[in-house]
């Protein structure tokens, strides 16, 4: 047995599941303060079961994260050292970041010669004096939250992890991120999800600490694993080193919680919530990636990161009076205050479907009295608003089948134009819950390749092979497993052929049992 | 006609350029962050149509020169292009009275403007492209017989060398080596002209086409396809030819590396289309021709532009990657390499792209 819960902005939402059985699943407000939300929650599952039955492992899904970066808050002050002077001159770390979060992390940007070219050789000598006195300026300036980057670090760290080893001789408290942990090629990306991941480390750590505190209060002790964007999971300890591969885990939680309640790998998902409706694709059930490069609250990143389109329609979004115009404001969770048939006075989506008839949901008498124009007026509107996101999203012209997934699916009609089936599977409230629930291990190999002595095509199987083969070791089940990535850098140390390939794969855990080995 | 190009510009005209150049051309986001901190500091720049040249101005070409992947991590600098126009007036002895770009497709676009705007020295609306490809040879200024040196380039940590090598074909190796040598990425000035002569041979007014195609793809909304006939409308009356989406799919493969200064390599795009064939695309720099089977659907001098599905949105070819779900466009070439002396230019390339 498990525990999925999943920490939306508006609802977390808990279930309780043995093997594939869901044999309890809640729905509770997310808390100002988040715990209380979640300590709600495993109350609900502790209710309906009456006594929680060991578990072997919580998996939690959270946009903690991802909101204090959007909000600007729980934001840590970073120094963001780049080594790669000359180059880069006038466009220090941070250049290009929206101004409020550059505040947010501070001003401490420093650049020091150094790095390598893409040949290998040195960009420039590194400067002893320099680096003294930056890190000197850093000790001074009682900054501990450190991201270090590097010309070409995917393809030679070396600069970063001396840099690192020297500011810890000085700094013996400095949490340091390295960019070639968090990135990949793309000197700038990298760096700025370097600067964020650092920016977040100290949240990460009162989050897992008060996470691991709730869980202990409803004597649970089994490990805490959180989701990463690409699904798979991470262990309470490198959650407070990567608080950052956390990021858009919500969404990826809901498609492959829609794909393992809907048994369809193919498939358009559309997560309706209080005050969004996200639109992502399943193929082969895993979620479709962005193309772009992805802004996280305004910074760009090279994050992968599931391709979502949200649109302002939730069962909180507020309909105008002809029914026309509907969203993107919603009174978000004061719905079940401010809804027409909650007793309030703004009209929003939720009272316009009950208002149909195509739900029961509180008082219907509330709105019995609604102009019917602006009943039919609204129900277009919606419709017309999820057929033509869907239509952009979906992959061809062919019909897909359509999942409905969380507490909004109400909204959306019977039937949609471009779907061969509208799927809205039971417990499908509480979908991203157990998306996080489901164990998905991950494998990941790295060799060095020369095309001239072996064939690109062999070359990549023998990486995929040593991928796969870490994934099996790691739990996963063999027929399971899926290639998710594949990223070749060439490394031409003077030498023009050599290829650095890096693959990884997921697939599911083969049984609970192995869970305690991948910690 | 003169205008300026102000801040908040930048970003269509990186949008618009990076659609023009056809996979090649650099990253234009760092270009365009170059040049927003180079307009934030200098202030605008000044653009003039090529008709409000004089005939007797002295117009120098710059931009920069190398493979584009490696510009991902050997990050650009704020004064390098006002440096090297400064190097080459030095070298030559005059100060220019006009700058103009090498090349409209992606980051070439973008680097004059921070001369342009440094020095006050009024940029030309127009290139020598009307998009990207990998070689000097290839620019119009070459095409017509302009010689490109004396030249001046200018590495990453501001080392300057001077060339004299006023036969293109031999320039060109010479250029590449120097930008190759110092990193993989340099700037440089060449083609010093004259206004008669540069009206004679520009790619007109591809500094406003691109503000407004950039205009377009960051307003609109729609995918690839919804978005065909309006980016068909920008180009008409343009020099360049029709506009027209030719396929859509799954990049299934793709593989570069970096041979003699460029980034070589193919992508297998499976069709959309149940049944159909996969489509290969070569790739030197830019998207060079579109094969499905034995069928070439887009070959140079067409322009191949390969964009981003959902948004339209172009894709460089080092940006490009397993997975993604791109649409192809093909444009109709300006006449400059529809011509005899351009299709002649561009015959090695042509046969790469055949081959």
């Amino acid at each position: 047995m498990r525990i999925g819960i999943d920490v939306g902005g508006t609802h977390t939402d808990a279930v309780l599941v043995d093997g594939t059985r869901i044999v309890a699943s809640c729905k509770e407000l997310t808390s100002a303060d988040v715990l209380s939300g979640v300590k709600a929650a495993l109350h609900n599952l502790q209710e309906q079961v009456g006594i929680l039955p060991p578990v072997d492992a919580v998996m939690l899904g959270t946009t903690q994260f991802t909101n204090a970066v959007v909000e600007r808050r729980e934001l840590a002050e970073v120094a963001a050292i780049r080594i790669g002077l000359p180059s880069g001159r006038g466009l220090p770390p941070g250049t290009g970041w929206p101004e409020d979060i550059r505040e947010a992390l501070g001003e401490g940007a420093y650049a020091l010669p150094g790095g390598f070219l893409y040949d290998g050789r040195p960009l420039a000598p590194e400067d002893n004096a320099e680096t003294e006195r930056c890190i000197a300026d850093i000790a001074a300036k009682g900054l501990a939250n450190i991201a270090i980057s590097s010309a070409f670090s995917p393809a030679n760290a070396e600069p970063e992890l001396r840099l690192a080893e020297r500011i810890l001789e000085a700094i013996p408290e400095a949490r340091i991120t390295l960019s070639h942990q968090v990135g990949r090629l793309g000197l700038l990306e990298r760096e700025n999800a370097a600067m964020l991941n650092a920016s977040l480390k100290p949240f990460a750590v009162r989050v897992v600490e008060a996470f691991e505190g709730a869980l202990q209060e409803f004597g649970i002790t089994s490990p805490l694993f959180i989701s990463q964007n690409d699904g798979t999971l991470m262990d309470a300890k490198f959650v407070r080193d990567f608080p950052a591969l956390t990021f858009s885990s919500g969404p990826t939680n809901s498609l492959r919680g829609a794909a393992r309640l809907t048994g369809i790998d193919d498939a358009i998902v559309v997560d309706i919530g209080g005050t969004t409706s996200d639109i992502g694709v399943l193929r082969g059930g895993f979620p479709r990636e962005s193309n772009r490069a992805v802004d996280v609250g305004g910074v760009r990143t090279n994050f992968r990161m599931p391709d979502i389109m949200a649109i302002g329609l939730g069962g909180g979004s507020i309909v105008s009076e002809d029914g026309r115009t509907i969203g993107p404001q919603s009174v978000g969770h004061r719905l079940v205050t401010e809804a027409l048939v909650f007793g309030g006075s703004t009209l929003t989506a939720t009272d316009i479907v009950v208002a149909a008839g195509m739900a029961d949901v509180g008082d219907a008498s509330k709105v019995a009295q609604l102009a019917e124009v602006t009943v039919t007026n609204a129900l277009a509107t919606m419709r017309a608003m999820l057929e033509d996101n869907i239509r952009l999203m979906k992959p061809d012209k062919q019909p897909l089948p359509v999942v409905l997934v969380g507490g909004g699916a109400i909204l959306a009609p019977k039937d949609l134009s471009g779907a061969s089936q509208l799927l809205s599977p039971e417990n499908s409230g509480v979908a991203n819950a157990i998306g996080a629930s489901i164990a998905l291990v991950g494998g990941e190999a790295e060799i060095f390749a020369d095309f001239r002595k072996e064939a690109r095509e062999v070359a990549l199987e023998r990486a995929k092979d040593q991928a796969r083969g870490v994934a099996v070791s790691a739990g996963g089940a063999q027929g399971t497993i899926r290639v998710t990535e594949i990223e070749e850098t060439p490394i031409p140390y003077m030498d023009n052929g050599v290829t650095r390939i890096r693959v990884k794969v997921v697939g599911d855990l083969a049984s609970l049992s192995t869970l305690e080995v991948q910690a | 006609m003169t205008n300026q190009i102000t801040l908040d510009m930048l970003d269509d005209i990186a949008a618009g350029a990076a659609f023009l150049a056809t996979g090649g051309g650099g990253d234009p986001y760092l270009a365009c962050l170059c040049a927003k901190e180079g307009l934030k500091a200098y202030g605008p720049a000044t653009v003039i149509a090529p008709d409000a040249l004089a005939d007797d101005a002295f117009v120098i070409a710059i931009g920069g020169v190398g493979a584009p992947t490696t510009s991902l991590e050997l990050l650009p600098s704020v004064d390098e292009a006002a440096r090297v126009v400064e190097a080459y007036a030095e070298h030559v002895g005059r100060r220019p009275d006009a700058l103009v770009s090498f090349e409209i497709g992606g980051a070439n676009s973008l680097i004059p403007m921070v001369a342009a705007a440094a020095l006050d020295i009024p940029l030309v609306d127009g290139d020598g492209m009307g998009r990207a490809l990998p070689e000097a040879t290839m620019m119009t200024y070459a095409i017509a017989g302009i010689a490109p040196t004396p030249a001046v380039g200018l590495d990453y940590a501001g080392n300057v060398e001077r060339f004299d090598v006023p036969d293109v074909q031999a320039y060109e190796p010479v250029i590449r080596r120097f930008a190759m040598e110092r990193g993989g990425m340099a700037v440089s000035a060449e083609f010093g002209m004259s206004g008669a002569e540069l009206k004679a041979c520009i790619v007109p007014e591809t500094v406003s086409l691109s503000q407004r195609l950039g205009a377009y793809l960051r307003s609109g909304e729609g995918n690839a396809e919804d978005r065909e006939l309006s980016l068909a409308k920008l180009f008409e009356g343009s020099i360049y030819g029709q506009l027209e989406l030719i396929a859509s799919g799954l990049v299934t493969d793709y593989t570069s590396t970096v041979v003699g200064g460029y980034d070589v390599g193919q992508a297998v795009i499976e069709s959309s289309v149940a049944g159909e064939l996969p489509m290969k695309v070569s790739v030197k720099n830019e998207y060079l021709s579109v094969r499905q089977g034995e069928a070439l659907i887009a070959c140079l001098p067409d322009l191949i532009t390969i964009v981003d599905f959902e948004t339209g949105w172009p894709i460089n070819a080092e940006r490009l990657r397993f997975g993604m779900r791109v649409g192809i466009f093909r444009i109709g070439s300006p006449e400059h390499y529809t011509s005899p002396e351009g299709l002649a230019c561009l015959k090695d390339l042509i046969a790469v792209a055949q081959s």
